[in-house]
């Protein structure tokens, strides 16, 4: 009989926890455990950003502070997100050979059990490629995957209810009137459960159809269990981490608005520029031509973890020319494993290249 | 009816032993399919079966539908590729008959199989069937008694 997937219906815990314990579970992963499907809500509300986000740049930490709003940076790609009750989380901790190697493939097995309970609720959701859950040209949840350990993650959530004004408001934003604009595209863009059915539905009744799609999906047995010992004590660990302002602001070491002259032939400068995968924001020190330190943030996914570090560190002591940039990441690609959906060679080139448009040295 | 491991396991009928899954021909060609007695006894005491739609197309191999006891949710294995023709619609208010009586008034759906010959190849029936279904719970340790 094919191995049962392990459910661990964990109900609401604290929001660190909620996104601590899919790492800890993760991290703890032997060969003897069985894949995982963790099901979780936290108790009060947060703030999430993505594993290559800059948090000062994506989120508005003195509101955050001022309201008690806790903020966290998961080992995931995406976008920073407000969470609340209103989501159930939907948490896949597999073993690598049990899940497609094709990060495309991954998403869309992961979404249709997704999809497959809001058709059931009367909702006519369906799966937009790459990653999303789409109703009637509304998103209803997006997807993010990793590498932990040796486990493959995929996360996302059942979409409940979503709150669109504080999602709204904790986002960074270079105008009050930029922030109206997003809140109009996260009311007309964004859909939820409650406001398909004009009703939130039994939570319970819901995770329940989840996990009968899940198996109908996998053709593989669930079972209800707990978490053991060993992945709580990980968990917990990593909780301490999670809390640190240094796992917290890192990514931020080369943070600078527009082009700024350090000496005569040293220039700070960002652009950013948006691929079909997600948002890249490019920061360089130039020296004489050539990048001489770069950051890559955004909200792309690319996996494994350690890829993005290894691309900028592949680009320094490049000359800013796309001829030479172009060469770099098509090398970085052709020798490594690297996945990064919607996010090609030239969409680096792009993102490195538009720094050229911010820099007096052009 | 032959028994092993303490496991009802008919003669008769046809079986995919990894999955659990048995199936009888019709006269006119459809195959009723339904879980064994193994999987309901793993399964424990079944509170809930939800069969795909009659209408529907299933794959050899793919999930006709689930069953699921209190800790426990389980796919019921499409033997062949073929339309469902009709669900046990008794199963809604009467999941039980799924422990009771797995292979009659527990039946779970009736198939119209796309080509029966090509796609039971590989089904055992009969007295190999019995011999393969005892090697596998041999294998598992698994005794409808415990």
């Amino acid at each position: 009989m094919t191995a049962p997937i392990r459910i661990l219906d964990l109900g609401l815990v604290s929001p660190l926890r909620s996104q601590a314990i899919y790492h800890g579970v993760a991290y703890a992963q032997k060969p003897e455990t069985p894949d995982t499907i963790i099901l979780v809500g936290p108790t009060d509300p947060y703030v999430c950003i993505g594993y290559h986000q800059e948090l000062e740049r994506e989120v508005d930490v003195d509101y955050c502070r001022e309201h008690g709003l806790p903020i966290f940076r998961r080992e995931v790609g995406g976008g920073a997100v407000y969470l609340d009750r209103g989501q159930v989380f939907t948490q896949w901790i597999f073993h690598r050979p049990n899940l497609p190697a094709s990060l495309e493939e991954r998403f869309a097995l992961y979404i249709k059990p997704l999809v497959d309970t809001y058709q059931t609720l009367g909702i006519p959701a369906n799966y937009r490629p790459i990653n999303d859950i789409h109703v009637q040209g509304k998103k209803i949840g997006g997807t993010g995957a990793a590498q932990m350990g040796e486990a493959e993650v995929v996360v996302g959530s059942l979409m409940f209810d979503f709150n669109f004004d504080l999602m709204a408001r904790v986002l960074k934003v270079s105008s009050e009137k930029m922030r109206d604009k997003i809140h109009q595209s996260l009311n007309e863009y964004m859909t939820t459960m409650t406001r398909q059915l004009g009703r939130t539905p039994d939570y319970e009744t819901v995770k329940r159809e989840y996990v009968r799609q899940v198996v109908d999906a996998l053709g593989r047995p669930a079972e209800y269990s707990d978490p053991t010992p060993e992945e709580l004590a990980v968990t917990e660990e990593l909780e301490k981490r999670f809390a640190s302002d240094e796992w917290l602001y890192q990514k931020g070491g080369l943070r600078q608005t527009g082009a700024v002259k350090i000496h005569a032939d040293v220039y700070l400068a960002e652009a950013a520029y948006k691929a079909p995968g997600g948002l890249i924001r490019a920061t360089a020190r130039l020296r004489e031509g050539r990048i001489d330190d770069l950051t890559l943030s955004g909200d792309f996914t690319m996996l494994p973890s350690v890829a993005v570090g290894a691309l900028e560190q592949s680009l320094r002591g490049a000359a800013l020319d796309a001829a030479a940039v172009r060469a770099k990441v098509a090398e970085f690609y052709r020798n490594l494993p690297v996945q990064s959906p919607g996010v090609g060679v030239e969409d680096w080139v792009s993102a490195v290249m538009a720094i050229k448009g911010q820099s007096p040295l052009q | 009816m032959a028994t092993c491991n303490n496991c009802n396991i008919p003669e008769d009928l046809y079986y995919w032993v990894e999955k659990h899954t048995w199936c009888r021909r019709e006269p006119d060609g459809t195959l009723v399919v339904g879980v064994t007695d193994v999987a309901q006894h793993l399964a424990k005491s079944i509170i809930s079966a939800t069969p795909k739609e009659a209408g529907k197309t299933v794959k050899k191999g793919k999930s006709a539908g689930t069953v699921e006891s209190g800790k426990w949710v389980g796919p019921v294995t499409a033997p062949v590729n073929g339309t469902i023709t009709e669900v046990n619609a008794t199963l809604k208010t009467q999941p039980s008959l799924l422990n009771s009586d797995p292979y009659g008034e527990g039946w779970f759906i009736k198939l119209k199989p796309d080509n029966w010959e090509a796609d039971s190849a590989d089904l055992v029936t009969g007295e190999a069937g019995i011999a393969a279904y005892q090697k596998f719970l041999d294998e598992q340790g698994i005794d409808c008694s415990k």
